[in-house]
Protein backbone atom coordinates (compact mmCIF):
# COMPACT_ATOMS: atom_id res chain seq x y z
CA UNK A 1 0.00 0.00 0.00
CA UNK A 2 1.35 3.60 -0.67
CA UNK A 3 -0.62 6.10 1.43
CA UNK A 4 -3.58 5.57 2.91
CA UNK A 5 -6.67 7.35 3.32
CA UNK A 6 -6.49 10.16 5.83
CA UNK A 7 -9.26 12.22 5.92
CA UNK A 8 -9.77 13.76 8.04
CA UNK A 9 -6.88 14.67 10.56
CA UNK A 10 -6.16 17.68 12.50
CA UNK A 11 -2.59 18.42 13.27
CA UNK A 12 -3.52 20.87 15.92
CA UNK A 13 -4.10 17.53 18.15
CA UNK A 14 -0.89 16.24 18.25
CA UNK A 15 2.50 17.71 19.53
CA UNK A 16 5.31 18.31 17.44
CA UNK A 17 8.51 15.55 17.52
CA UNK A 18 11.83 15.95 16.89
CA UNK A 19 13.71 15.35 13.71
CA UNK A 20 16.38 13.47 14.46
CA UNK A 21 17.22 12.13 11.14
CA UNK A 22 20.92 11.46 9.84
CA UNK A 23 21.95 14.53 7.79
CA UNK A 24 19.37 16.83 9.40
CA UNK A 25 21.16 19.10 11.82
CA UNK A 26 19.15 19.99 15.06
CA UNK A 27 16.11 22.36 15.75
CA UNK A 28 13.41 20.88 13.38
CA UNK A 29 10.66 19.73 14.66
CA UNK A 30 7.41 18.03 12.84
CA UNK A 31 4.52 16.13 12.57
CA UNK A 32 3.63 12.88 9.93
CA UNK A 33 0.41 14.09 7.90
CA UNK A 34 0.79 11.08 5.63
CA UNK A 35 3.37 8.63 4.76
CA UNK A 36 4.16 6.51 1.79
CA UNK A 37 4.87 3.48 3.18
CA UNK A 38 6.90 2.26 -0.25
CA UNK A 39 8.85 4.62 -0.85
CA UNK A 40 8.89 6.87 2.48
CA UNK A 41 7.44 9.96 0.56
CA UNK A 42 5.19 12.17 3.29
CA UNK A 43 3.72 15.00 4.10
CA UNK A 44 4.58 16.88 7.42
CA UNK A 45 3.79 20.21 9.05
CA UNK A 46 7.41 21.50 10.05
CA UNK A 47 8.69 23.69 12.80
CA UNK A 48 12.04 25.82 12.42
CA UNK A 49 13.06 26.49 15.73
CA UNK A 50 14.30 29.99 16.94
CA UNK A 51 18.10 29.82 15.79
CA UNK A 52 17.92 27.25 13.56
CA UNK A 53 20.43 26.65 11.17
CA UNK A 54 21.26 24.14 7.83
CA UNK A 55 24.38 24.52 5.49
CA UNK A 56 24.00 24.63 1.89
CA UNK A 57 22.40 20.89 0.71
CA UNK A 58 20.46 18.64 -1.26
CA UNK A 59 17.69 15.68 -0.78
CA UNK A 60 17.89 12.78 -2.77
CA UNK A 61 13.92 13.54 -3.60
CA UNK A 62 12.16 16.09 -4.83
CA UNK A 63 10.26 18.41 -2.11
CA UNK A 64 8.17 21.08 -1.56
CA UNK A 65 8.19 24.06 0.92
CA UNK A 66 5.81 26.49 2.01
CA UNK A 67 6.08 29.08 4.81
CA UNK A 68 3.05 29.41 6.95
CA UNK A 69 4.38 31.42 10.13
CA UNK A 70 7.56 33.67 11.05
CA UNK A 71 10.21 33.52 8.45
CA UNK A 72 13.76 31.71 7.08
CA UNK A 73 16.76 33.20 5.06
CA UNK A 74 18.21 31.23 2.34
CA UNK A 75 21.59 32.38 1.26
CA UNK A 76 20.90 35.95 1.99
CA UNK A 77 17.26 36.65 0.93
CA UNK A 78 14.68 36.55 3.74
CA UNK A 79 11.35 34.11 2.92
CA UNK A 80 7.99 34.81 4.89
CA UNK A 81 4.42 33.69 5.35
CA UNK A 82 3.23 32.37 1.68
CA UNK A 83 6.59 31.81 0.35
CA UNK A 84 6.56 28.40 -1.65
CA UNK A 85 9.96 26.36 -3.34
CA UNK A 86 9.58 23.63 -5.49
CA UNK A 87 13.61 22.21 -4.91
CA UNK A 88 14.16 19.12 -7.26
CA UNK A 89 16.01 16.36 -6.18
CA UNK A 90 19.37 16.96 -5.55
CA UNK A 91 19.37 20.81 -6.35
CA UNK A 92 21.14 22.42 -3.87
CA UNK A 93 19.84 25.51 -1.89
CA UNK A 94 21.27 27.83 0.58
CA UNK A 95 22.29 28.08 3.84
CA UNK A 96 18.92 28.30 5.18
CA UNK A 97 18.67 29.81 8.74
CA UNK A 98 15.64 30.84 10.98
CA UNK A 99 16.82 33.57 13.44
CA UNK A 100 12.95 33.83 15.47
CA UNK A 101 11.63 30.62 14.29
CA UNK A 102 9.35 29.39 11.46
CA UNK A 103 6.36 27.00 11.09
CA UNK A 104 5.81 25.52 7.20
CA UNK A 105 4.42 22.55 5.06
CA UNK A 106 7.03 20.03 3.67
CA UNK A 107 6.62 17.60 1.13
CA UNK A 108 8.90 14.98 0.26
CA UNK A 109 7.62 13.85 -2.98
CA UNK A 110 9.19 10.12 -4.33
CA UNK A 111 10.99 9.08 -1.30
CA UNK A 112 12.21 9.88 2.66
CA UNK A 113 13.41 12.68 3.85
CA UNK A 114 17.17 13.28 3.24
CA UNK A 115 19.50 15.98 3.36
CA UNK A 116 22.81 15.82 2.20
CA UNK A 117 25.31 18.83 3.10
CA UNK A 118 26.84 20.27 -0.52
CA UNK A 119 27.68 23.30 -1.87
CA UNK A 120 27.03 22.01 -5.42
CA UNK A 121 24.06 20.40 -7.23
CA UNK A 122 24.43 16.69 -7.66
CA UNK A 123 25.35 15.47 -11.16
CA UNK A 124 21.84 14.41 -12.13
CA UNK A 125 20.14 17.37 -10.40
CA UNK A 126 17.37 19.28 -12.97
CA UNK A 127 18.18 23.18 -11.85
CA UNK A 128 15.73 24.29 -14.48
CA UNK A 129 12.95 23.12 -12.33
CA UNK A 130 13.70 24.97 -9.10
CA UNK A 131 10.92 27.70 -7.95
CA UNK A 132 10.16 29.81 -5.79
CA UNK A 133 6.95 32.06 -5.65
CA UNK A 134 4.97 34.20 -2.71
CA UNK A 135 1.57 32.94 -2.80
CA UNK A 136 0.47 36.23 -0.96
CA UNK A 137 1.98 38.79 -2.70
CA UNK A 138 3.09 37.63 -6.16
CA UNK A 139 0.00 36.20 -7.04
CA UNK A 140 -3.53 36.98 -7.75
CA UNK A 141 -6.58 35.16 -7.07
CA UNK A 142 -8.49 33.43 -10.33
CA UNK A 143 -11.25 31.22 -10.68
CA UNK A 144 -10.58 27.39 -10.97
CA UNK A 145 -9.76 26.15 -14.43
CA UNK A 146 -10.94 23.12 -14.23
CA UNK A 147 -14.06 21.78 -15.97
CA UNK A 148 -17.02 21.45 -14.88
CA UNK A 149 -16.00 23.75 -12.22
CA UNK A 150 -16.27 24.33 -9.12
CA UNK A 151 -19.13 26.47 -7.87
CA UNK A 152 -18.58 30.29 -7.68
CA UNK A 153 -16.34 30.98 -4.70
CA UNK A 154 -13.89 28.86 -4.78
CA UNK A 155 -10.46 30.66 -5.99
CA UNK A 156 -7.08 29.42 -6.84
CA UNK A 157 -3.38 30.23 -6.95
CA UNK A 158 -1.35 27.73 -8.65
CA UNK A 159 2.12 27.88 -7.58
CA UNK A 160 3.91 24.83 -9.18
CA UNK A 161 2.17 23.03 -12.09
CA UNK A 162 3.96 19.66 -13.68
CA UNK A 163 3.88 19.93 -17.83
CA UNK A 164 3.99 16.00 -17.72
CA UNK A 165 1.61 14.47 -15.35
CA UNK A 166 -0.47 17.63 -15.05
CA UNK A 167 0.00 17.40 -11.22
CA UNK A 168 -0.41 20.87 -9.70
CA UNK A 169 0.03 22.37 -5.94
CA UNK A 170 -2.08 25.66 -5.51
CA UNK A 171 -3.36 27.64 -2.72
CA UNK A 172 -7.17 27.84 -2.48
CA UNK A 173 -9.36 29.62 -0.38
CA UNK A 174 -13.55 29.33 -0.11
CA UNK A 175 -15.53 32.80 0.27
CA UNK A 176 -17.67 32.95 3.52
CA UNK A 177 -20.85 31.38 2.96
CA UNK A 178 -19.35 28.87 -0.27
CA UNK A 179 -21.56 26.21 -1.33
CA UNK A 180 -21.77 23.80 -3.53
CA UNK A 181 -24.17 20.99 -3.60
CA UNK A 182 -22.86 18.24 -5.59
CA UNK A 183 -20.54 15.37 -5.01
CA UNK A 184 -16.70 15.02 -6.37
CA UNK A 185 -14.19 12.66 -7.11
CA UNK A 186 -11.25 12.61 -9.10
CA UNK A 187 -9.11 10.36 -10.92
CA UNK A 188 -5.58 11.70 -9.31
CA UNK A 189 -4.76 12.11 -6.08
CA UNK A 190 -5.92 15.19 -3.89
CA UNK A 191 -4.49 16.08 -0.54
CA UNK A 192 -5.32 19.92 1.45
CA UNK A 193 -4.19 21.41 4.58
CA UNK A 194 -6.46 24.20 6.10
CA UNK A 195 -4.02 27.79 7.11
CA UNK A 196 -6.97 28.45 8.24
CA UNK A 197 -10.76 28.47 8.52
CA UNK A 198 -13.03 25.91 8.79
CA UNK A 199 -14.90 23.85 5.45
CA UNK A 200 -17.46 21.42 5.92
CA UNK A 201 -18.16 18.28 3.57
CA UNK A 202 -21.00 15.70 3.68
CA UNK A 203 -19.05 12.62 4.32
CA UNK A 204 -16.58 13.97 6.92
CA UNK A 205 -18.32 16.87 8.37
CA UNK A 206 -15.98 19.85 9.79
CA UNK A 207 -12.31 20.42 8.58
CA UNK A 208 -10.85 23.01 10.83
CA UNK A 209 -7.71 25.58 10.78
CA UNK A 210 -5.30 22.62 10.75
CA UNK A 211 -7.40 20.06 9.09
CA UNK A 212 -5.70 17.49 6.73
CA UNK A 213 -6.72 15.35 3.94
CA UNK A 214 -4.67 13.04 1.55
CA UNK A 215 -7.26 11.53 -0.13
CA UNK A 216 -6.41 8.38 -3.26
CA UNK A 217 -8.39 8.60 -6.54
CA UNK A 218 -12.22 7.74 -6.83
CA UNK A 219 -13.17 8.80 -3.57
CA UNK A 220 -16.59 10.52 -3.01
CA UNK A 221 -16.17 13.72 -1.41
CA UNK A 222 -19.11 17.04 -1.25
CA UNK A 223 -21.38 18.37 -1.12
CA UNK A 224 -19.73 21.09 0.73
CA UNK A 225 -19.52 24.40 2.87
CA UNK A 226 -18.01 26.71 4.16
CA UNK A 227 -19.38 29.74 6.74
CA UNK A 228 -16.33 31.96 7.54
CA UNK A 229 -14.29 31.45 4.35
CA UNK A 230 -11.09 28.71 4.19
CA UNK A 231 -7.19 29.46 3.09
CA UNK A 232 -5.58 26.21 2.61
CA UNK A 233 -2.85 24.79 0.40
CA UNK A 234 -4.15 22.10 -2.09
CA UNK A 235 -1.90 19.55 -4.67
CA UNK A 236 -2.49 16.57 -7.19
CA UNK A 237 -0.36 13.71 -8.67
CA UNK A 238 -1.93 14.04 -11.93
CA UNK A 239 -4.71 15.87 -13.84
CA UNK A 240 -7.37 17.10 -11.71
CA UNK A 241 -10.74 16.39 -13.64
CA UNK A 242 -14.14 17.30 -11.57
CA UNK A 243 -16.47 13.92 -11.92
CA UNK A 244 -19.56 15.80 -10.14
CA UNK A 245 -22.72 13.68 -8.90
CA UNK A 246 -25.16 13.11 -6.75
CA UNK A 247 -25.16 9.50 -5.76
CA UNK A 248 -23.78 9.76 -1.66
CA UNK A 249 -23.17 6.09 -2.18
CA UNK A 250 -21.19 5.04 -5.26
CA UNK A 251 -17.83 3.26 -3.91
CA UNK A 252 -14.32 3.43 -5.34
CA UNK A 253 -15.05 0.82 -7.91
CA UNK A 254 -17.87 2.30 -9.07
CA UNK A 255 -16.94 5.93 -9.47
CA UNK A 256 -13.73 4.17 -11.65
CA UNK A 257 -15.51 2.75 -14.01
CA UNK A 258 -17.63 5.24 -14.55
CA UNK A 259 -14.65 7.45 -14.93
CA UNK A 260 -13.46 4.72 -17.59
CA UNK A 261 -16.94 5.23 -19.70
CA UNK A 262 -16.12 8.49 -19.75
CA UNK A 263 -13.04 8.10 -21.25
CA UNK A 264 -13.83 5.82 -23.99
CA UNK A 265 -17.01 8.61 -24.59
CA UNK A 266 -14.39 11.38 -24.89
CA UNK A 267 -11.07 9.91 -25.91
CA UNK A 268 -12.83 6.71 -28.21
CA UNK A 269 -9.55 6.61 -30.21
CA UNK A 270 -7.09 6.96 -27.71
CA UNK A 271 -9.03 4.39 -25.39
CA UNK A 272 -8.69 1.95 -28.07
CA UNK A 273 -5.46 2.22 -28.66
CA UNK A 274 -4.69 1.84 -25.32
CA UNK A 275 -6.74 -1.40 -24.68
CA UNK A 276 -4.66 -2.60 -28.04
CA UNK A 277 -2.90 -5.92 -27.71
CA UNK A 278 0.65 -6.28 -28.46
CA UNK A 279 3.79 -4.18 -27.27
CA UNK A 280 2.11 -0.84 -26.90
CA UNK A 281 3.63 1.34 -24.35
CA UNK A 282 3.07 5.07 -24.92
CA UNK A 283 5.81 6.91 -25.87
CA UNK A 284 5.82 11.00 -25.21
CA UNK A 285 8.30 12.82 -27.24
CA UNK A 286 8.61 15.57 -24.76
CA UNK A 287 9.98 13.45 -22.22
CA UNK A 288 12.25 10.32 -22.12
CA UNK A 289 9.82 7.23 -21.77
CA UNK A 290 10.23 4.19 -19.61
CA UNK A 291 11.89 1.81 -21.65
CA UNK A 292 15.00 4.32 -21.48
CA UNK A 293 15.42 4.12 -17.43
CA UNK A 294 13.23 1.70 -16.47
CA UNK A 295 11.41 4.38 -14.38
CA UNK A 296 7.68 4.90 -16.29
CA UNK A 297 5.20 2.50 -15.62
CA UNK A 298 3.15 1.32 -18.46
CA UNK A 299 2.18 -2.24 -20.14
CA UNK A 300 1.90 -4.07 -23.26
CA UNK A 301 -1.90 -4.26 -23.91
CA UNK A 302 -2.19 -7.24 -21.54
CA UNK A 303 -4.11 -4.65 -18.66
CA UNK A 304 -0.75 -4.92 -16.18
CA UNK A 305 -1.07 -1.14 -16.24
CA UNK A 306 1.47 -0.57 -13.84
CA UNK A 307 4.75 -2.64 -14.30
CA UNK A 308 8.69 -1.66 -14.64
CA UNK A 309 11.12 -2.62 -16.56
CA UNK A 310 14.00 -3.09 -14.95
CA UNK A 311 17.33 -2.52 -16.14
CA UNK A 312 19.30 -5.55 -17.22
CA UNK A 313 22.62 -6.33 -15.69
CA UNK A 314 25.44 -6.55 -18.09
CA UNK A 315 27.24 -10.04 -18.34
CA UNK A 316 30.32 -10.38 -17.71
CA UNK A 317 32.73 -12.47 -19.53
CA UNK B 1 15.28 12.81 -11.77
CA UNK B 2 12.64 12.91 -9.53
CA UNK B 3 14.65 10.74 -6.58
CA UNK B 4 18.31 10.33 -7.08
CA UNK B 5 19.34 6.44 -6.34
CA UNK B 6 20.76 6.22 -2.79
CA UNK B 7 21.14 3.87 -0.28
CA UNK B 8 18.94 3.97 3.14
CA UNK B 9 20.49 4.06 6.34
CA UNK B 10 19.59 1.41 9.21
CA UNK B 11 18.39 4.46 11.15
CA UNK B 12 15.82 5.72 8.54
CA UNK B 13 14.21 2.57 7.95
CA UNK B 14 13.32 2.21 11.72
CA UNK B 15 12.12 5.76 11.53
CA UNK B 16 9.97 4.97 8.49
CA UNK B 17 8.83 1.88 10.46
CA UNK B 18 8.06 3.89 13.62
CA UNK B 19 6.21 6.13 11.29
CA UNK B 20 4.42 3.38 9.70
CA UNK B 21 3.10 2.12 13.00
CA UNK B 22 2.05 5.39 13.87
CA UNK B 23 0.08 5.92 10.87
CA UNK B 24 -1.90 2.81 11.12
CA UNK B 25 -3.13 3.76 14.71
CA UNK B 26 -4.27 7.22 13.16
CA UNK B 27 -5.94 5.61 10.27
CA UNK B 28 -7.85 3.10 12.78
CA UNK B 29 -8.94 6.36 14.91
CA UNK B 30 -10.30 8.17 11.89
CA UNK B 31 -12.16 5.49 10.63
CA UNK B 32 -13.62 5.19 14.13
CA UNK B 33 -14.20 8.67 14.36
CA UNK B 34 -16.04 8.41 10.65
CA UNK B 35 -18.44 5.13 11.76
CA UNK B 36 -19.04 7.56 14.73
CA UNK B 37 -20.52 10.01 12.44
CA UNK B 38 -22.76 8.07 10.84
CA UNK B 39 -26.30 9.54 12.31
CA UNK B 40 -25.16 12.81 11.48
CA UNK B 41 -24.10 12.60 8.34
CA UNK B 42 -27.29 10.36 7.05
CA UNK B 43 -29.22 13.46 8.27
CA UNK B 44 -26.56 15.54 5.78
CA UNK B 45 -27.24 13.36 2.97
CA UNK B 46 -31.37 13.25 3.92
CA UNK B 47 -30.69 16.99 3.83
CA UNK B 48 -28.81 17.33 0.58
CA UNK B 49 -31.13 14.83 -1.35
CA UNK B 50 -33.67 16.99 -0.53
CA UNK B 51 -31.62 20.22 -1.43
CA UNK B 52 -31.55 18.71 -4.97
CA UNK B 53 -35.00 18.45 -5.98
CA UNK B 54 -35.68 21.82 -4.37
CA UNK B 55 -32.87 24.26 -5.27
CA UNK B 56 -31.12 21.92 -7.67
CA UNK B 57 -27.22 20.16 -7.82
CA UNK B 58 -24.22 22.19 -9.12
CA UNK B 59 -22.88 20.93 -12.98
CA UNK B 60 -21.07 23.17 -13.90
CA UNK B 61 -19.76 26.70 -11.68
CA UNK B 62 -22.93 28.71 -11.00
CA UNK B 63 -25.19 25.97 -13.55
CA UNK B 64 -27.50 23.78 -11.85
CA UNK B 65 -30.23 21.59 -12.04
CA UNK B 66 -33.34 20.38 -10.05
CA UNK B 67 -33.33 16.48 -9.70
CA UNK B 68 -36.50 14.72 -10.46
CA UNK B 69 -37.64 12.40 -7.53
CA UNK B 70 -37.56 9.57 -9.80
CA UNK B 71 -33.79 9.98 -10.15
CA UNK B 72 -32.92 10.21 -6.35
CA UNK B 73 -30.68 7.08 -5.48
CA UNK B 74 -31.66 4.28 -2.88
CA UNK B 75 -29.11 3.01 -0.44
CA UNK B 76 -27.74 0.22 -1.07
CA UNK B 77 -27.70 -2.57 1.65
CA UNK B 78 -24.11 -2.20 1.95
CA UNK B 79 -22.12 -0.69 4.80
CA UNK B 80 -21.86 3.05 3.79
CA UNK B 81 -17.89 3.66 3.88
CA UNK B 82 -16.55 7.23 3.81
CA UNK B 83 -12.87 6.40 4.57
CA UNK B 84 -11.52 3.57 2.31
Amino acid sequence: MARPHIEPFVDRDVSFKKLNLPGFPKGMQYKMLSLDTDNGACSMTVLFEPGYKQPPGMSYTEYELFIMNGSITVGDKVYGPGSYFFVPAGVTIGALTSSRGATGLLFYNHGEPSFVESDSDHPRAERNRFSTVNAYDDLQWSSTNFFPATAPGCFVKILHFDPRTFGFTFMYCMTPNFWQDNISYHDCVEEAYHIWGTSWMMQFGDLPTGGYFYRPPYINHGAFGCKLGTLAIGRTDTQLYNHFHFNPWTNIEENRERAASRLLHRNPELYKWVNNHGHNHPVDFDFDHGHAHGDVAHHHGDGQVEHKHKKKPRRRR
Amino acid sequence: MKLIPHKRSREVEAWLRKEDAEQKKRYRKIVKEQDALEPKRNKWVADFLARIQTRGTHVHYDQMRKVSPEEIPTKPKRKFRVVF
